[in-house]
């Protein structure tokens, strides 16, 4: 990963600066959205490299471990190996940028590569995934042994109630505790945008969950009634800027939640090349939180080699 | 781009570039092959193509020739014009009804062949989408269906001309031709090479949907001229253009003397300054206005002012989302040598570029260029070159930021940026331009007008209110061509020799008396010291009135623009001065009746009741001050729109020979109500009741400088008012030489000409509703405001 933000000061004046218009914002989504979205091997190139950036995802109730590995495998073998080689991609060694599961879940994906012999990162989501409804102390725990089960990455939620009335100092200092938690793993902060009832608190809670030092600003849980959405994402993507060219320090982006088809990636893509610049574009600084996107976007790499559309089973499953 | 197509997964995957973008254009290109590549004229209902033509290349974006159009000559100018009198028949003896219904089928056709409008638009001109032109049609099919319903009294003029320059976009073309046609009026629509293909389109796309034949048709040729012939060949009822300046001045001046209307739109090439105040959503603001500005065809010249406390973070994200942008291809090779200039002097006066990567030494493409701290003085600024370049200034608090916005002559639109509401509504009051966009740009719907300001036009397209322009109160008799007169612009209304009058002349045997005329709310003599004889019907000497010339008018506009802006802020105030004017008049009606019957030699019946008109007329105005304010409109995005009749600012009248009291008062009233100041310039033959009229000025409660009254030769005044920049309307009933020369010297000024050959004074009398809606309308000009919510 690049240099991890360190953080800044908490301040509130810059925060209390942020004005979002509403209308603004939705038009350059539709403008977004508009656009043509890249054919032929540029779409290729651009689907594979969206498969380097998705967090592959289980979060459920039913999680065992065996569902998990086959998850973990399906991580590191993304794409069937034919279809890249007829690329010649086979040795660009492409793999999804990490596998993200509940906490409890953590130590069998890190067993799971450590019997495929990788490194890929695991991510663990925590903190009261996903409504963050908990006492901080029991987070914080739940952070730390997450941490200690082998999770590289933490995706933590933030506490809603304090965004909605705007106890932005307690919402620092809450999440730079969490970061302390963390230690070494990379800590992503979901904002749950769905729940925030305003772009202007989303901007806010943007700006203050990368002041609190977080590596990655996440839209949602997956949880939410409304997840990561174009409007939403210019917002956060806007917010990293504002930090970056105040502070010098890069934050990631990561939309999750409701992304599915292989279509929406390259829109993603788009929206963050146009913002934000190329740099963007690598799991470095740039991750979709998905469970099913992968499995289209390997059906179109299918029909982009082979000129056919593939019945889903003619691909492995995750 | 040759090698682009061999380019490999596994480079891309690293290099992360976008694909080409641009794929080909099959519906235009069967469009046109359907044509055999040559496009014809249109006349008489189908595609004509003689054969012993001139043709002229239409070029596409790459300066590659795509067809050729036909170049017409007289013999098809008297074809098309006689097939358009026909078609005006046959178009306005329909029933409103049946006008609406082939206007919703053209919107089907438009929808069915949404492709190849779009791609034939694309081909050549400032892209359209066709989804607009399909709300464009839908929108005026349904003033088509309402004509007679609501705008009762009004009859379409005859045939209109539409001459459209070829940087005029397909949007700007459909504007002028929709609402006439929707008004029934038939159209000849005339075109450059460029636009040929456009207008082809329109017209097949207009019989497909059953548009009798002659009721559009289109000629082409290798510039606007062809619009000079049109117009000679005398069935021509008015003559509406929209392309850039310099073609469209000189039609005026080409047209001028045929006494046929001439209403321009020249927003191709005008400016829109974007206002960023530092309560804006600043990355909002910066998004749009680079989504706008550094594309291929751009509709307006984007200038850029930015409030000083917010500068540095703006150039700072400018330079990051500029970081990657690709170079912008011109519209020709030719506009690189004008951008390298621009460039070059803006950057020699002080300005710093931000540019995501220097220029090619050559080629038709530009990087995205913004030109930080520009001068104002800068050609960049005053008039923008072509090409993707975006001049920003900084100002310091909100007052400097809309002076710095207004002082331009090309201003059409503007575009406001800030979430405080009270700031966002006063700038838009204070903005002079047609259209204010808040928090937002470029939006465009048909049912919102499109007014051009000073430089920008005279005429109003778009909503209820551009319908107008394509109508005459039923009442007032159809218009008469004439044949221009040798007009010498130089000399005429130089001042004549002394021979008005000398002292000692042959009547003083009846000592006349000497009137004072009325500049800036003082009576007083003329500046030139000369005086006039005033003379009856019969020829006995009257009076001695001022022989005012240039600098009375001078005067009178330095007092008018001072108090203006305060009379223009208050319809109610105006209300009270008005009916104070009335009660004012009705105390002198004795004086004013008897002026009127020794000026004009009619009973004193007669005369009484002309007084009595005049009253009840300016009651009529003084009620109508705070009426008439525009409205709210409805659009099919969420927000709110309105369009506001505003002040045109100073208003110049030469009145006429007839009803000397009535029309002098239904002008002058129709004028001032609506917030504008008025310089009056009495009738030459028949002054006294003006100059009596002074007195109940005087008398009442109105402010000084909202009204002047200046006596003097007719032609020298209406030079006078023509060589006057400040005066922005100019309303004429005189000789058509003084129409000719108007219209020549003065093509962007709101010009209302009567050559008095036309005119038998009933329009004073009758009580047509539509007469006095004509009046007011031409006293106002409208500004439409979008305000976008989500």
């Amino acid at each position: 990963m690049s240099a991890r933000n360190p953080g800044t000061e908490l301040d509130l004046e810059w925060v209390s600066r942020v004005r979002v218009n509403t209308q603004a914002v939705l038009k350059r989504a539709q403008q977004v959205q508009g656009r043509k979205v890249v054919k032929k091997q540029w779409q290729a190139a651009w689907l594979l490299r969206a498969v380097t950036c998705i967090d592959l995802t289980t979060l459920a109730g039913d999680d065992t471990p065996s569902n998990v590995h086959r998850l973990c495998m399906k991580a590191l073998q993304p794409v069937r190996h034919d279809l890249l080689k007829s690329m010649d991609m086979h040795e660009k060694g492409i793999t999804t940028a990490a596998v993200c599961v509940y906490p409890s879940r953590v130590a069998d994906a890190v067993k799971s590569m450590k019997v495929a012999n990788s490194s890929l990162p695991v991510a663990s989501v925590a903190t009261g995934f996903p409504a963050g409804q908990t006492h901080l102390k029991t987070r914080l725990e739940e952070v730390r042994l997450a941490v200690a089960d082998g999770a590289t990455e933490i995706d933590i939620v933030i506490n809603r109630t304090l965004a909605l009335t705007g106890q932005w100092q307690a919402l620092y200092d809450e999440i730079r505790q969490f970061r302390e938690a963390c230690g070494d793993a990379h800590m992503k902060t979901i904002l749950a945008v769905g729940e925030l009832a305003s772009f202007t608190n989303v901007y806010k809670a943007s700006l203050v969950s990368m002041m609190a030092g977080s590596d990655f600003i996440k839209t949602s849980t997956g949880k939410e009634s409304v997840n990561a959405t174009y409007p939403v994402a210019i917002v956060m993507v806007r917010a990293i800027r504002d930090y970056y060219l105040q502070t010098g320090h890069k934050v990631g982006f990561k939309p999750a939640g409701g992304i599915r088809t292989a279509q929406e990636s390259l829109v993603w893509l788009a929206l963050m090349k146009q913002e934000l610049g190329d740099e963007w574009l690598r799991p470095q600084l740039f991750r979709l939180g998905a469970s099913s996107l992968l499995a289209d976007i390997e059906r179109q790499i299918y029909h982009y080699v082979t000129g056919r559309y593939a019945a889903y089973h003619e691909l492995p499953m995750a | 781009m040759a090698d682009s197509r061999t380019r490999k997964v596994r480079d891309i995957f690293d290099s992360m570039e976008s694909g080409p973008t641009s794929s080909g254009r099959p519906a235009a290109q069967a469009w046109l092959q359907s044509h055999s590549g040559s496009l014809g004229l249109f006349i008489d209902g189908s595609s004509v193509c003689p054969s012993d033509r001139q043709t002229a290349s239409a070029l596409d974006s790459s300066g590659e020739s795509v067809c050729s159009a036909l170049c017409a000559v007289d013999e098809d100018v008297s074809a098309c014009v006689s097939s358009s009198a026909g078609g005006f028949k046959a178009w306005a003896a329909l029933s409103c009804h049946r006008r609406a219904q082939v206007l919703r089928r053209l919107a089907a056709a438009v929808q069915k062949h949404s492709q190849c409008v779009s791609e034939v638009c694309d081909l050549f001109q400032p892209p359209s989408s066709p989804a607009a032109l399909v709300r464009l049609v839908q929108y005026h099919a349904g003033w088509a269906q309402l004509r007679d319903l609501s705008i009762p009294d009004w009859s379409p003029r005859g045939v209109v001309a539409v001459v459209v320059s070829d940087d005029a976009s397909v949007y700007c073309m459909w504007l002028k031709v929709l609402p006439a046609l929707a008004m029934g009026n038939s159209v000849v629509l005339v075109s450059g090479p460029q636009m040929a293909p456009p207008s082809l389109l329109l017209a097949e796309l207009c019989a497909e949907a059953g548009l009798p034949a002659g009721a559009l048709n289109v000629l082409s040729g290798s510039d606007v001229s062809l619009a000079g012939k049109v117009v000679a060949s005398t069935g021509i009822s008015f003559l509406t253009y929209c392309g850039n300046k310099q073609d469209g001045e000189a039609l005026c001046r080409q047209t001028a003397g045929w006494c046929v209307p001439v209403a321009l739109s020249t927003s191709p090439g005008s400016v829109c300054p974007v206002i960023i105040f530092e309560s804006a959503d600043i990355d909002s603001a910066l998004d749009s206005v680079m989504e706008a500005a550094f594309k291929k065809n751009r509709e307006y010249q984007w200038v850029l002012y930015v409030q000083e406390s917010v500068l540095d973070g703006a150039i700072a994200r400018l330079k990051v989302r500029m970081a990657g942008m690709k170079a912008v291809p011109l519209l020709c090779e030719a506009d690189r040598a004008l951008v390298d200039e621009a460039v070059q002097e803006a950057h020699r006066q002080g300005a710093t570029l931000i540019q995501p990567c220097p220029p090619a030494p050559s080629g038709a493409l530009y990087p995205p260029t913004v030109l930080s701290g520009v001068a104002p003085s800068c050609q960049a600024v005053v008039s923008p070159a072509p090409g993707p370049i975006l001049p920003l200034m900084s100002f310091r608090g909100s007052g400097e930021g809309i002076t710095l916005a207004n002082h331009s002559p090309f201003v059409q639109a503007a575009s406001v940026w800030t979430e405080d509401l009270t700031l966002s509504l006063e700038s838009v009051k204070s903005l002079c331009a047609g259209t204010v966009w808040l928090n937002s740009l470029a939006v465009m719907d048909p049912s919102l007008s499109l007014s051009g300001l000073k430089e920008v036009g005279n005429c109003t397209d778009g909503g209820r209110e551009g319908l107008y322009q394509f109508l005459r109160p039923s009442a007032s008799p159809p218009l008469r061509c004439f044949r221009p007169s040798q007009v010498d612009y130089a000399t005429f209304g130089a001042p004549s020799p002394m021979v008005a009058f000398v002292p000692g002349g042959s009547d003083s045997s009846s000592p006349a008396r000497v009137y004072q005329h009325l500049v800036g709310g003082r009576q007083s003599k003329a500046e030139s010291g000369c005086s006039k004889a005033v003379r009856s019907a019969g020829g006995a000497l009257l009076a001695h009135c001022p022989d005012g010339g240039p600098k009375d008018v001078r005067n009178a506009v330095e007092a008018a623009i001072k108090v203006q802006p305060s009379w223009a802020r208050s319809p109610s105030a105006r209300v009270q001065s008005l009916y104070s004017l009335a009660g004012s008049l009705e105390k002198k009606s004795r004086e004013l009746a008897a002026s009127v019957q020794t000026q004009t030699g009619v009973s004193l019946e007669e005369a009484e009741q002309e007084v009595e008109l005049s009253v009840s007329r300016l009651c009529e105005w003084a009620a109508r001050c705070d009426k008439e304010r525009g409205g709210v409109q409805s659009l099919p995005q969420s927000g709110s729109s309105y369009s506001t009749a505003e002040p045109i600012g100073v208003v110049g009248v030469v009145l006429p020979d007839s009803k000397p009291l009535l029309s002098l008062v239904s002008l002058l009233g129709a004028a001032v109500a609506m917030g504008n100041a008025a310089i009056m310039m009495p009738s030459e033959k028949n002054p006294l009741p003006a100059l009596e009229f002074i007195q109940v000025l005087l008398a009442a409660d109105l402010p000084g400088g909202v009204v002047s009254i200046i006596t003097g030769a007719r032609d020298q005044l209406t030079k006078a008012l023509a060589n006057h920049s400040v005066i922005q309307a100019i309303w004429y009933w005189g000789s058509k030489e003084g129409c000719q020369f108007l219209q020549s010297s003065s093509p962007l000024r709101r010009l209302w000409l009567h050559p008095e050959e036309q005119e038998n004074g009933e329009r004073w009398t009758r009580p047509d509703a539509s007469l006095l809606e004509e009046m007011w309308r031409q006293a106002v000009v409208w500004k439409s405001l979008w305000i976008p919510t989500a």
